[in-house]
């Protein structure tokens, strides 16, 4: 084999290697601290008469932290609430059935995320079962609505 | 006035006829794609003269939007209090989109061209007539070898440039903007997803691969034998490889974006 | 089971009454054309007389669109691949700048068409290839590139590649175009040559009147799209017909014209400086 033969099959590998170095680093990238692609996990569902800007992949979190994402998103036609379906990673399977979910905003500007307070109950939620205690978003238009309300008959009075 | 129509026109068709041309010439070439798997040494020097002669120019492309990524979107971020998510924000739009786009368009530019001239250059030489009179088939022996190291060649250099802009926005947010480094990867971590981006990512600079391996050896192998058709040629690679490089992104972004 | 002799044509190449044309240009018109085996024939004729087009009907790049070109008293023709090529086996080109491939060198380059036909040893493979560079007088050049190469060089490269598998009939398109009179004086050596050593047949394209006349068995003349004159160089030379005298003397104006036809010089003039 010539010496340039030689040359174009190492600079070649390299360049391969190297390519496939930079996918692999780009794959540990993508791979959340909660790592829910790898990691098992089970379904449960929430029902809320508003969910805001909730979407798809927002996280779910229980004090905070975040412990699974929101799977799917839906509407019931006839009940006329949204139906919400997230993962939680299998590691925080005892979650007391009077869970309490609340949509919450991250920040001021933030995005909508579930947030997950545990209630006391001895028995836990098990796979696709549904949370009962639920709390919808609160909207700002409603809100200042609200507020511009209760300073009108403020000053009525 | 009409000039202009008329001109538009005889552009549109050419294009159109080009189109047809281009479509039947890509079948052409479908039968010879499992064969050529067995002679890795003619893509292997393929693969070098495309893909590792574009590395220098690809680091460094990636590198600098890297930077002025994080540079551009920090100010935005600021306003919004979001300053941690600078690493998460330029990752994903590396990532998806300038990653394969731009990583695509210098590669037109550069190897797209160059193959095109190449071709084009051995059409005008009579070495395309000689090999087929040497009952070689030229189809076989130049194009598809350099047709699968651009399908080769192409999605590596998108994820090169996207670890390298990956440094370029860590120097800049972190030691530059003092962004906190633990949070900047923390939030990277969180938001950029395998699959949607991720994988998104790699599927479009695979078919943006595609498309400029096909163009650049499409236009030089059925170029015109004189010297202004081998430089008409690879023009035309560049110019019409970035539109549908463009065109793709557009399509693909739209469909595979979450919720819509 | 005898397979020669008789059944082997004296006329290597027929061409029988070939229509083509291009657009609604009749390129040949009734073309008409026996080149007999172990000849050095020389095709000529004024420019853009379809010579190129002659030699790709001959090696089956074209098809006549009437009549028939017959290579060893068979049609060529491009119904089967496998026949086209093995046709084109056993015919060697010599194109007009030599048309080496660019990244290979020289030795790579006359060991082409065996290493994509034959099986044949590296060893014997070397051996083939130097002892065809000796005969071009290029065997010391080996290992260059064509791009360092002169014109004269790169041609007698592309000769010894055509040579390299032993073919039965060499085409010579435009082999003296640019050459200085040494080149072109090695040129006219090496085709006759080869071809009495080897016995093998050859057709020259060109222009050249001299070399042709020097060289060649036999002359074709081709004008219009047909053959207006064929025979050995004397009887070329003593042809009175116009247009062979006007070729084979070199004349600008006769029978091919010299002004590009068009409207009378004076009412031109006229046109162009009343309105």
């Amino acid at each position: 084999m010539t010496n340039t033969a030689r040359g174009i099959d190492i600079s070649v590998g390299l360049f391969i290697l190297l390519g496939l170095g930079s996918v692999i680093f780009l794959v540990t990238q993508s791979l959340g601290s909660t790592g829910l692609s790898d990691n098992e996990s089970y379904t449960l569902h929430a029902r809320f008469d508003h969910i805001g800007d909730l979407k798809l992949r927002a996280p779910v979190a229980l004090a905070g932290v975040t412990i699974g994402r929101v799977s799917q998103i839906s509407v019931d036609p006839g009940e006329f609430r949204a139906t919400v379906d997230f993962q939680i990673d299998s590691r925080f399977s005892q979650l007391p059935i009077d869970t309490f979910a609340s949509i919450a905003t991250s920040g001021i500007f933030g995005g909508k995320y579930i947030d997950l307070s545990p209630g006391g109950d001895d028995m836990v939620l098990q796979d696709d079962d549904e949370i009962e205690f639920t709390q919808s978003a609160i909207l700002l238009e409603n809100l200042i609505g609200k507020f511009m309300l209760n300073s009108k008959s403020a000053s009525a009075e | 006035m009409s000039t202009l129509v008329r001109n538009s026109w005889l552009s549109f068709s050419e294009f159109a006829a080009t189109f047809g041309g281009f479509q039947m010439f890509s079948f052409r070439l479908l039968p010879y794609l499992p064969g050529a798997l067995l002679k890795p040494r003619l893509i292997s020097e393929q693969i070098y003269s495309i893909g590792v002669l574009s590395l220098v120019l690809t680091m460094f492309g990636g590198f600098f939007v890297g930077t002025v990524l994080a540079l551009q979107s920090y100010g935005t971020l600021v306003e919004f209090g979001q300053v941690d998510a600078l690493g998460a924000f330029a990752a994903e739009a590396l990532v998806r989109e300038l990653g394969p786009v731009v990583a695509a368009l210098l590669f037109a530019g550069r190897a797209g061209s160059a193959v095109a001239s190449e071709l084009g250059l051995m059409r005008a030489t009579d070495q395309i007539a000689a090999m087929e009179l040497m009952a070689v088939d030229p189809i076989e022996r130049i194009v598809v070898p350099r047709f699968i190291a651009g399908i080769i060649s192409v999605p590596l250099l998108a994820a090169i440039f996207s670890t390298v802009g990956m440094l370029g926005v860590y120097l800049v947010g972190v030691h530059l903007l003092r962004v906190d480094a633990g949070a900047f990867w923390t939030h990277i971590h969180d938001r950029v997803d395998l699959f949607e981006d991720l994988g998104n990512g790699m599927f479009k600079s695979f078919v943006f691969g595609i498309s400029a391996s096909l163009m650049g050896v499409y236009e030089g192998f059925n170029a015109a034998p004189t010297p202004a058709g081998v430089s008409r040629a690879a023009t035309r690679t560049v110019v019409i490889t970035s539109v549908w490089i463009l065109l793709f992104d557009f399509i693909l972004t739209g469909s595979t974006l979450p919720g819509i | 089971m005898t397979i020669l002799s008789n059944q082997t044509p004296a006329n290597l190449i027929e061409i029988r009454d070939v229509r083509y044309h291009r657009g609604d240009r009749a390129i040949f018109d009734g073309l008409n054309l026996s080149i007999p085996r172990g000849t050095v024939s020389a095709i000529m004729g004024p420019s853009g007389t379809g010579k190129t087009t002659l030699l790709n009907l001959i090696t089956g790049q074209l098809q006549p669109d009437e009549g028939a070109v017959l290579y060893e008293g068979r049609v060529v023709c491009p119904c089967s691949r496998r026949r086209l090529y093995n046709t084109r086996r056993q015919i060697g080109v010599l194109f007009q700048h030599g048309a080496l491939l660019t990244n290979l060198s020289v030795f790579e380059n006359v060991a082409f068409p065996l290493r994509a036909h034959t099986r044949l040893p590296e060893q014997l493979i070397r051996q083939i290839v130097l002892m065809r560079l000796h005969s071009v007088g290029l065997r010391a050049a080996w290992q260059k590139m064509p791009s360092q190469l002169s014109g004269g060089m790169a041609r007698r490269v592309g000769l010894a590649r055509a040579l390299v598998m032993d073919p039965q009939l060499i085409v010579y398109d435009e082999p003296f175009a640019g050459l200085d009179p040494i080149a072109i004086g090695a040129i006219l050596r090496l085709i006759r040559q080869t071809n009495d050593v080897l016995g093998i047949t050859s057709i020259v394209v060109t222009h050249d009147v001299e070399e042709a006349r020097m060289l060649a068995d036999l002359i074709f003349l081709i004008a219009d799209g047909k053959v207006v004159a064929h025979g050995t160089p004397e009887r070329m030379k003593q042809d009175d017909s116009p247009v062979v005298q006007q070729f084979m003397s070199g004349l600008a104006d006769g029978p091919v014209p010299f002004h590009f036809p068009g409207p009378d010089y004076a009412e031109q003039l006229q046109a162009m400086s009343g309105s």
